[in-house]
């Protein structure tokens, strides 16, 4: 039973950033956040599997996803860093410049 | 660790990598000397790039195709992979060589361009090799990466970075999903490699579906969503036209060309070793004729130069689904991979050609106007590609759309057969739409011939060769693809059985 809870757990933090990703119209700030909470949901998933299947091969995975996430978190920041700057906002409706 | 053989199954990797690094440390010692113009600098970059690019081609060429697992059954080497590294290869060979000549003149100013396409080309060729979730997810986000700084490459255009911002958040929105995905399918199966996930799917197809059967349906459907994303099939594709909009050309160019070869072929070997009890074939039913349909009605409103590329590209990621419509088969993958590489050979040829006019203004399609009097060559040869994208008969695009609706009907999956034929019917309308902007229409303010400059005429003369005389003698290209389908079957030895069903 505990195994189940830790899994609804993750899921709904997954559900959550994904209705972050899609709801948010506000800053592109929480976009990013949404997708570092979708990253952590999925990480804690694979270490509940990991611990439940009694299997390294998830806490390998989990590592990996962890680097990874960090890497994506950085390149997101320098994005969102050179798009501010040459755009001068944070919401996410005026970043339609390319319409049509 | 290794032995010799992985060693040698490993070395267009290494040689990549290590190429890689060698250019950074060349790159970054130069740029620090003042004094010294940066263009001429990024030709040079580009002019090792592609030579380093040419030698994997002949380390992959000359090595033998043998089936290999190195590394503890991470990366599989068979002749499906060894091909599929060569088309790719090819790929980038040639966008490369379209940068070496435009390096100089255009607004690339960063040699680091260069290093980002070296490294996610070796992240690509991992990833067609993958066989195992776990590198296939390491070698996808290598790769991904790299694209995301490509796409925001021009810090101070506002295009530009906004390409990279959209590229960058439903990049890992779907790189999320995707592992979402994996995440389920080892949680309710304990492993992660391809082999072992094909042998369970097996034998869980052929007992008695117990309650928990739920659980890699959805990892399935994520891991496919997650797909199509890369893909840019239909109901997922809405990032597509902005990013290579907003790109650079010549990035637009390696996007469109090279993850698509890397991403079917993994695509491929996924849908073909995990999951062949077909949960996902109707969700790829659903996106190739999403995509038919959305590229020709999209691809005929446009009036600037990328988006219609980009809405033909879906259109064509649609027709190259309709692979997948019975399920894995071998005459499906046959045709997929028939209409992945002339699928290549027009797409290089369409951005040689819009390189060519870059320094104009290639914004509008408007702006194609009488090049057919100022610049007959680069008229004919646009004429040819755009008759060889809607499927005209001698030429090769429609060999390979001939094959894909034909290996459809053998599979009994007759709507997909049928929607192709259509759409492609639909679609001579928009490309002949060009030829006849290019010939008859009277022109506008921007009328400087385009430069065609030798590299990039090479590039062009191959491509339009391809294209135009494939008709002659198509057996090579048949052999290569049925011995690609062939190395991809004998792995699992269940494709055969699917194709009854």
């Amino acid at each position: 039973m505990t195994a189940v809870n830790y899994l609804t757990f993750s899921t709904i933090l997954f559900l959550l950033a994904i209705g972050g990703v899609l709801l948010n119209s506000q800053n592109l700030f929480i976009l990013l956040m949404s997708i570092e909470l979708m990253l952590l949901a999925v990480n804690m998933n694979f270490l509940v599997f990991s611990v439940l299947l009694d299997d390294m091969m998830g806490q390998l995975l989990a590592l990996f996803i962890l680097a990874v996430a960090a890497a994506d978190s950085a390149m997101g920041l320098a994005i969102l860093v050179t798009t501010y700057r040459t755009r001068g906002t944070m919401a996410v409706e005026y970043a339609t410049g390319m319409k049509g | 660790m290794l032995d010799r053989a992985e060693l040698l199954g490993l070395f267009p990797e290494i040689l990549l990598w290590d190429t890689t690094l060698i250019l950074l440390v060349l790159g970054m010692m130069v740029a620090r000397t003042p004094a010294r113009p940066a263009a001429p600098f990024v030709r040079t970059v580009a002019w090792l790039g592609l030579h380093c690019v040419l030698l994997a081609i002949v380390l992959v060429g000359v090595g033998i195709p043998i089936t290999i697992n190195s590394i503890h059954d991470i990366l599989l080497t068979d002749s499906f992979t060894h091909c599929c590294d060569i088309f790719l290869l090819v790929g980038t060979a040639g966008t490369i060589m379209l940068i070496v000549d435009h390096g100089g003149r255009d607004t690339l100013r960063a040699f680091e361009t260069i290093v980002l396409i070296l490294l996610s080309t070796s992240g690509m060729l991992v990833l067609i090799s993958a066989s195992d979730l776990l590198i296939m997810f390491i070698a996808m986000e290598l790769q991904t990466l790299c694209f995301y700084v490509l796409a925001a490459s021009k810090r101070d255009s506002e295009c530009s970075t906004e390409a990279g911002l959209k590229y960058f958040l439903l990049g890992a929105f779907s790189s999320g999903l995707f592992l979402f995905g994996c995440s389920m399918v080892y949680g309710s199966t304990g492993v992660t490699n391809f082999e072992e996930l094909g042998i369970l799917a097996l034998t869980r197809s052929w007992g008695v579906p117990d309650p928990s059967t739920g659980i890699p349906i959805i990892g399935i459907l994520c891991i496919v969503v997650g797909f199509l994303f890369k893909i840019t099939a239909v109901p997922f594709h809405m990032w597509a036209p902005d990013v290579y909009e907003g790109s650079l050309t010549l990035v637009t160019a390696f996007f469109s060309i090279a993850p698509k070869i890397a991403i079917f072929a993994n695509m491929v070997r996924v849908l073909n070793h995990c999951f062949h009890d077909h949960d996902w074939q109707s969700l790829l039913f659903f996106a190739s004729i999403g995509s038919m349909i959305l590229g020709t009605v999209a691809a005929m409103a446009q009036q600037k130069v990328k988006r219609f590329v980009v809405y033909s590209s879906i259109g064509h990621v649609g027709y190259l689904c309709i692979g997948f419509a019975g399920g894995t088969t071998m005459e499906g993958i046959q045709s997929l991979l028939i209409g992945l590489l002339i699928y290549l050979f027009m797409t290089v040829n369409v951005f040689g050609l819009f390189c060519a006019v870059r320094p104009v203004r290639s914004q509008y399609l408007g702006d194609l106007g009488v090049f057919g009097k100022l610049h007959p060559l680069f008229a004919i040869t646009f004429s040819l590609t755009m008759f060889s994208y809607a499927g005209i008969p001698p030429l090769a695009g429609f060999c390979s759309k001939f094959y894909l609706f034909f290996g459809a009907i053998r599979c009994g999956a007759d709507v997909l057969a049928g929607l192709g034929v259509v759409t492609s019917v639909i679609s001579c309308f928009y490309y002949l739409r060009l030829v006849k902007l290019m010939y008859f229409d009277l022109p506008g303010e921007y009328m400087i011939p385009p430069r065609l400059d030798r590299d990039n005429s090479i590039v062009l003369a191959i491509t339009v060769a391809c294209i135009t005389l494939m008709f002659l003698y198509t057996s090579p290209l048949f052999l290569v693809t049925h011995y690609m389908a062939m190395g991809l079957f004998a792995e699992s030895g269940v494709g055969f059985s699917g194709s009854v069903a």
